[in-house]
Formats: C-alpha cells, structure tokens, sequence
C-alpha cells in the first residue's frame, strides 16, 4: 500500500483545475475500493485530513483558468447546450401558484403604502394642530406681547424725553426772545435818553440870539493838524 | 412647462431602492444582513438602513435563525422598496409573506426525488433478497 502524501504538499503539487475536476467525482472522502492509480492515491490521502482541513468540493464550473476571450476546448467541440427540461403539469402549476403569490404581494403592498400615507397625514396633522402646537402658539403669542410691551415703553420714554427737550427749547427761545425785546428796548431808550442830551444843546429858536451873540463873543481857531488817533500834534496849535 | 424641481431635488436618479442580502462574516462563515439599499450600490456598501439578519449556518440546536425589523420593512415596502427573491423566500418562511412559489416547488421535487430513490433503493434490494 502506497503511503499517502500529506494534503498540503498535493496541493502545492496539482494545479486547481485538476483538484476541481477531480472534487466532481468523488465528494465523499470515505473508503474507495482498492484499485490503483492517481486517484485512488488523491483519494487516500484525502481520507487522511480530519474533516475541518478537507477542501470543500465545488459543485458548479468555475471559470478557474481561461478569460471570457480565450476560445473553447476541443473536448467540447460537439457540444450542444441543452436548456433544463420543463415538465408541463409543473409549469402550470407553478405559473397558478406565481399569480397569486403576485396577487397577495400586490394586496400587501397597497396596504402598506396607505399605513404609510395615514401615518404622515396623521404627523402633519398633529404638527398643525395637536397639543404641543397649541402651547406652542400661546408661548409664541406670550412672547409676542412681552416684545410689544416692552417696545411700547422704549417708545412712551423716547415720546416724553422728546416732549421734554421741546418744552426746554420752547422755554429757551420764549427768553431768548423776550431778552432779545428787553435789549431792544433798551437801545431804543438809550438812544432817546442820548437825543434828550443832545437836544438840551439845541439850538431853539428861542435860544437863537443868545447863541448867535455867544458864538461871535468866543471865535474859536480850528487851523490845527491831527493824526490817526486823534490826537492834536501840539506844534500846530495856534497861539 | 417643463417641471424640473422634483428632478433637481431628487439625490439618485433612475434607480431605486432594494430590501436585498449583503454579505458579511469571514472565510467559510457567511453571515447576511437584511439591508435596504439603493439598487446600484454594492452588495456590501453603504446602505440606507439594516431592517434584518440572517445566518445560514445552522447553530447548536440545527436551526437557521433569522431576524427581522417588521415595522420598518412595512414602511419601506409602503415606500416602494423592491425585494430580491431570496429575501422573499426568507420573509414567506417566517409567515410574513405568503410562502414563495418556488420554495413549495423545490420541496415538492424533493420529495418526488426521495420518493423515486426509495422506490428504486427497495427494488434494489428485493433482487438482490
């Protein structure tokens, strides 16, 4: 009896396809009859892994080796690709059977949708008119005229400080205006008391002879010089 | 009028969203989610929400276990999510959907195939007798 090699080493030895093509054949690891030959070998050593460290078989072709470009093996020359029989009584009735799987599918999903449709309607409705909405509003409400009230008040204490300033303006400009009659006044008093001063030395026709008589009595020489200031440059006074 | 603002509004155009199986787990130990998703994403991609799980090896006890998220599958399937067959099959066994076509079929031909085998196993043996 030939020993049997260890799995890692086969592995390393035959290339994927070779272990896949053989997998196809023989899924059980168990005890194969006593004929000789590479398989038999595969096989024995296969039986020596514990189960956890057997490769598991692949049932299904892969495209393990060749691209989607490369062309088909000669062994499949004549092949003829064969679609998986149908069974007419099957089909039937797997078709009955899918209309109203599809028929049930159809009525459950309406029905889903319309619990969808009331649970936003019944949200939105909530959100518009519902408890909390309600607090909501008469919070809002409450803060609106708190704002009111205190703009209110910003608004009378501007109005009174404003009323205030007018009446002072008003005030100033009733004193600016009776002082600015008091000076006029005054002027006008001063001046009539100065034409009063200086009608005392007018002359009258009842002071006329006496002044003519006093002016002839007392020539006066006015031959001098004067400068800028008005002052008398004394050389030029006449003896 | 030509209306555009639905269109510019929308975030993925012509495709739609699907209630499918993603992948995940390590080597030699599958384990899905029951994910909804957009259709042209990856398998195991971002997702829009997982609504499941499912483990296809059988645990301790030889069961298959499964888990689902009933309220938001009725949501997204009332959203207009499509549903991919094998999640069809999954959600027919566990009663939510009816049972799906296909899976009464393949029990159906198995039992015809054991049926069949038992008959030709018996035959075998009364020759053989």
């Amino acid at each position: 009896m030939l020993l049997p090699h260890p799995p890692q080493a086969r592995s390393r030895r035959c290339p994927a396809s070779y272990i896949r093509f053989r997998a196809r054949g023989q899924v059980h690891g168990g005890a194969q009859p006593e004929v000789g030959g590479a398989a038999m070998l595969l096989a024995l050593s296969r039986c020596w892994a514990p189960l956890s460290r057997r490769p598991l078989p692949l049932l299904v072709p892969a495209r393990g080796r060749k691209s989607r470009h490369d062309p088909p093996a000669k062994s499949k020359a004549g092949r003829l690709k064969v679609p998986p029989p149908v069974d007419p009584a099957e089909l039937l009735v797997v078709s009955e059977r899918y209309r109203q799987y599809r028929l049930v599918l159809q009525a459950l999903r309406m029905e889903f949708k319309q619990e969808v449709m009331r649970k936003h309607r019944e949200e939105r409705l909530d959100k518009e008119s519902g408890a909390e909405a309600m607090e909501e509003h008469l919070k809002l409400m409450a803060w609106n005229s708190a704002e009111n009230e205190r703009l209110r008040k910003k608004r009378e204490e501007r109005l009174r400080r404003e009323e205030e300033e007018l009446q002072d303006r008003k005030l100033q400009g009733a004193l600016n205006r009776a002082k600015l009659m008091e000076d006029f006044l005054k002027q006008k008093e001063r001046e009539v008391l100065q034409l009063q001063e200086e009608a005392r030395n007018f002359i009258t026709p009842e002071n006329l002879d006496e002044r003519i008589k006093e002016c002839l009595d007392n020539p006066r020489n006015y031959n001098f010089a004067i400068d800028k200031e008005g002052r008398v440059v004394k050389r030029s006074v006449p003896s | 009028m030509v209306h555009l603002a639905h269109l510019l509004m929308k975030n993925y155009h012509g495709g739609h969203v699907a209630i499918r199986l993603a992948l995940g787990g390590c080597a030699n130990r599958p384990f899905f989610r029951i994910v909804v998703a957009y259709n042209k994403r990856a398998r195991d991609s971002k997702y829009l929400e997982q609504v499941g799980c499912y483990d296809p090896l059988p645990n301790g006890h030889n069961e298959k276990l499964v888990g689902l998220n009933i309220e938001r599958l009725k949501h997204w399937i009332g959203c207009g999510a499509h549903i991919t067959k094998p999640v069809e099959k999954l959600l027919g066994l566990s009663g939510f959907f009816p049972l799906h076509p296909m899976t009464i079929t393949n029990a159906e031909r198995l039992r015809k195939r054991r049926a069949l085998k038992a008959i030709t196993a018996s035959e075998e043996e009364t020759p053989g007798d």
